[in-house]
């Protein structure tokens, strides 16, 4: 069964219909990217994913034991984080806080998680450092961690380069891929950056113009979508 | 020593203001923490207007303010959410529409009920002596579900502040948290704005955590932080406020100011680049700023306070000048006598402040006029009577007249039967109010008593002499109406000597501004009788009397209610009898330059 199954899904916001028809499932092990230009609906989707907005029409099911809420999400960087005074362990137990459910304090068992996801991503020695005194690469890192304690089947990552080097992206993509092919942790990443995503992942979801093309890579590289797309690259 | 100490906590009134003011600093604190962060800083200051239109709301229609105000502003705070969530209007255009809209309402109910009066006052610029035993009481329980809440919900509240979306995607209800937060911001501006002044309550919101996060870098150690910060700062403001008699609210957010300028440089310093010239110096200059900010810290708390207790004399407190240049008669060098206004001082919006309140329960005899500026004596003379102080109360001494309408004045929508309290305006209820003080100071310090009975009979001679020039007056000044563009507090003068003046309000009023069509009814009047001089009282500004006086050409002219006096005459030693006697020539010149018209 797939984790998430999306069938014949409308989105739109404010009485608009940005995206109809849109059909895609995810499985176990996937590394999903989604793609297209702005106002193509891909941050509609996301939230619709995560249950934060509802869909127009259409079914979004969860399989495989998974709901909406076990997703490790990393939104976009919000200007307020940036002079935000908290410690990394502090950002990272955060993502702990759906599991500590009624007790009043973090228990030993949220503290274990999130050292072990800090470990992961060798966040360890900034245990204590201040988050906005961190580089834009380190503070990524902190909120993948984060998005680790949430969960340990899905991430879904919301640009998650945007403002950072090249260098720290290649970093970074090398970890998400780490995750994604090691720890068989099922990934979709939201994203502006067609070639990057073709080099990460299994299957690309391009939505333009209200429709969609959702298949494996190699499908999508034979595609209309790609050939429009690689034809206009030509040029540049 | 330590007589502050020794003040902050021998004193109930003092206890109560200690308790309540360390509670709210640690909510707002605690709050001001969570708001800080989400840039929701202007919300404290948002609600705290619309606290100050609900209390003037509730001061007019005779509820209980507490009770009152806190179910309108918890929602005021969830109407700002809303609308800051669906962004239609921006979140600090919301603020302010509603923050100004509140105040402009208040204002609006306050000027057409009770005007401008001591409660009204106190919210604005707050008073650590309004707090009634019922009022601790609901402070401390709110103060308490607030803290509770907030260690309930730490964590919860830790990740809603850093990041709203990713809370609301692990399931965390988002919404929830926010309102909660909001509807304890609201609970806590409510209660603490009484004490701090609703123009000043979000600086204890603002101030602690802005400080912290200069120097901590967790969220956990802000609101550690922010506690100390908000508590100290609070201690330390109060030992100011006594200090230097200050309004203790202004106090509390100045040492705000240094705590945050102290903690601004331990971080510049702590920061400082190993290419900087001072890099090498930066610990013992981190040691120096520590030290200085702890011995100027301490300082409020150390030294006397005050004069002390010198000689053996018994002490006479009067509210305002009249009665304390009578009981100064009657005293001569046997008694201390203190004057609670300071010259100068706008005598109908005045409250005592702690030092002085506490002098008044300490002294042996305390005269107070008993009218609506001396309302706040009602408060505590259950206490001051019961520690022993003998109290003369003018009005019982002399009878009160009712406030009139005179001719022109424009009506104040309040309960008609108020007394007039300037009572000694009339110099035959001076020779009253004179023998009462005589008598109590006879009663707490028989041993003087010869020498207070000998300067009474003496000054009575002298009342008695202005008393009949004052009839004399009257007698010259017969059929004609003197225009007084300004608040009228002679009434009594005006019935005694049946001197006949037209007014733009009633002498307790506290509003200056007349409305258009007062003034042009008193223009007329004065354009009628032409005596060229238009009247207002000493130490107002008198826009009305200013405007009447451009218009007509004529002279501004001063009469003294001997309510208050100016910091000059109170230096030069001018007394109740020379001021009288100014309004006597003032009101002669005027019928003098009538005369070549007649």
């Amino acid at each position: 069964m797939a984790l998430i199954e999306c069938k014949n899904v409308s989105l739109g916001y404010e009485n608009r219909i940005v995206c109809s028809g849109l059909n895609f499932r995810v499985e176990r092990g996937d590394f999903l990217s989604v793609v297209g230009e702005n106002g193509s609906g891909k941050s509609t989707l996301m939230k619709a994913i995560l249950g934060l907005k509802e869909t127009a029409d259409g079914h979004l099911h969860f399989g495989d034991g998974l709901t909406a809420r076990q997703i490790g999400y990393l939104p976009q960087q919000t200007t307020l984080q940036r002079d935000f005074p908290a410690s990394v362990q502090e950002v990272v137990l955060s993502g702990c806080l759906a599991a500590k459910g009624r007790h009043l304090f973090f228990q030993k068992a949220q503290r274990d998680r999130a050292a072990a996801a800090m470990a992961r991503l060798d966040l360890l020695g900034l245990k204590h450092r201040c988050y906005r005194e961190l580089s834009g690469g380190q503070q990524q890192r902190v909120l993948l961690a984060r998005a680790l304690c949430a969960t340990e089947t899905l991430l879904l990552l919301d640009e998650p380069v945007a403002g950072l080097d090249p260098l720290v992206t290649a970093d970074f993509y090398r970890l998400v891929q780490t995750l994604n092919r090691e720890d068989g942790v099922t990934v979709i990443m939201v994203s502006h950056d067609l070639f990057d995503a073709l080099a990460l992942s299994t299957h690309i979801l391009h939505m333009q113009g209200g429709s969609a093309f959702f298949g494996t890579r190699d499908d999508y590289l034979a595609s209309d979508f790609y050939r429009r797309l690689a034809g206009g690259d030509r040029h540049v | 020593m330590f007589d502050v100490l020794m003040f902050l906590f021998s004193y109930s009134f003092m206890l109560r203001a200690l308790a309540v003011g360390a509670l709210i600093s640690l909510c707002c604190a605690l709050l001001g923490v969570s708001l800080v962060l989400k840039r929701f800083s202007m919300i404290g200051d948002g609600l705290s207007h619309v606290g100050f239109g609900a209390l003037a709301i509730a001061a007019a229609a005779n509820l209980a303010p507490l009770y009152f105000s806190i179910p309108i502003v918890v929602l005021a705070a969830f109407l700002l959410l809303s609308m800051n969530a669906r962004s239609k209007l921006k979140g600090d255009a919301a603020i302010a529409l509603i923050s100004t809209g509140a105040l402009a309402v208040g204002i609006m109910v306050t000027s057409m009920t009770t005007g401008m009066n001591v409660d009204v006052y106190n919210y604005m610029f707050g008073s650590i002596l309004t707090m009634s035993d019922a009022d601790v009481v609901l402070s401390v329980l709110l103060s308490v579900t607030v803290i509770v809440l907030f260690v309930v919900f730490y964590d919860e509240i830790f990740a809603v502040t850093f990041d709203e979306t990713f809370a609301k995607a692990t399931g965390t209800r988002v919404t929830l948290y926010q309102f909660l937060i909001a509807a304890l911001t609201a609970v806590t501006i409510v209660v603490g704005m009484r004490m701090m002044g609703t123009l000043l309550i979000s600086s204890l919101i603002i101030f602690p955590t802005v400080t912290s996060m200069r120097l901590c870098k967790s969220f956990r150690r802000v609101v550690l932080s922010s506690v100390g910060v908000s508590l100290g700062c609070f201690l330390i403001g109060l030992a100011v406020s006594v200090r230097l008699e200050a309004p203790t609210g202004a106090a509390i957010v100045c040492v705000n100011i240094a705590a945050l300028g102290v903690f601004a440089l331990l971080g510049t310093l702590r920061d400082l680049r190993p290419s900087s010239k001072l890099y090498g110096a930066r610990r013992a200059l981190t040691a120096l700023v520590c030290v200085l900010a702890l011995v100027l810290g301490l300082l409020p708390f150390f030294g006397p306070l005050g004069k002390g207790p010198a000689d053996k004399n018994i002490t006479v407190i009067a509210t305002g000048f009249a009665p304390f240049d009578f009981a100064r008669q009657v005293a001569g060098e046997d008694a201390d006598v203190i004057m609670l206004l300071s010259p100068g001082e706008e005598s109908h919006t005045f409250e005592p402040r702690p030092t002085q309140r506490a002098q008044i329960e300490t002294s042996d005899v305390f005269i107070y006029g008993g009218g609506e500026s001396d309302a706040w004596v009602e408060d505590l003379l259950s206490s001051v009577q019961a520690a022993g102080v003998r109290t003369v109360r003018m009005m019982d001494a002399a009878d009160p007249l009712k406030e009139e309408l005179l001719p022109g004045m424009q009506a104040e929508e309040e309960e008609d039967d108020a007394y007039d309290e300037h009572v000694w305006t009339s110099a035959a209820n001076a020779i009253l109010i004179t023998q009462a003080i005589c008598d109590a100071l006879c009663d707490a310090d028989a041993a003087h008593a010869e020498g207070y009975r000998a300067r009474t009979a003496a000054y009575l001679k002298e009342l008695e002499a202005l008393d009949a020039d004052l009839m004399a007056l009257g007698k010259a000044a017969q059929g004609t109406t003197f225009v007084v563009g300004d608040r009228f507090p002679l009434l009594y003068f005006a019935k005694r000597y049946g001197v006949q003046f037209a007014a733009a309000f009633p002498g307790c009023s506290a509003q200056n501004e007349a409305n258009p069509n007062t003034i042009a009814a008193l223009t007329k009047m004065l354009q009628s009788q032409g005596s060229g001089v238009v009247f207002k009282m000493d130490l107002n500004a008198a826009p009305a009397a200013q405007s009447i006086a451009r218009d007509t050409g004529a002279r501004v002219e001063t009469l003294y209610s001997a309510h208050t006096i100016s910091k000059a005459d109170f230096d030069a030693g001018v007394t109740y009898v020379d001021l009288m006697r100014r309004n006597e020539s003032a009101l002669r010149g005027a019928i003098r330059n009538m005369e070549p018209a007649a």
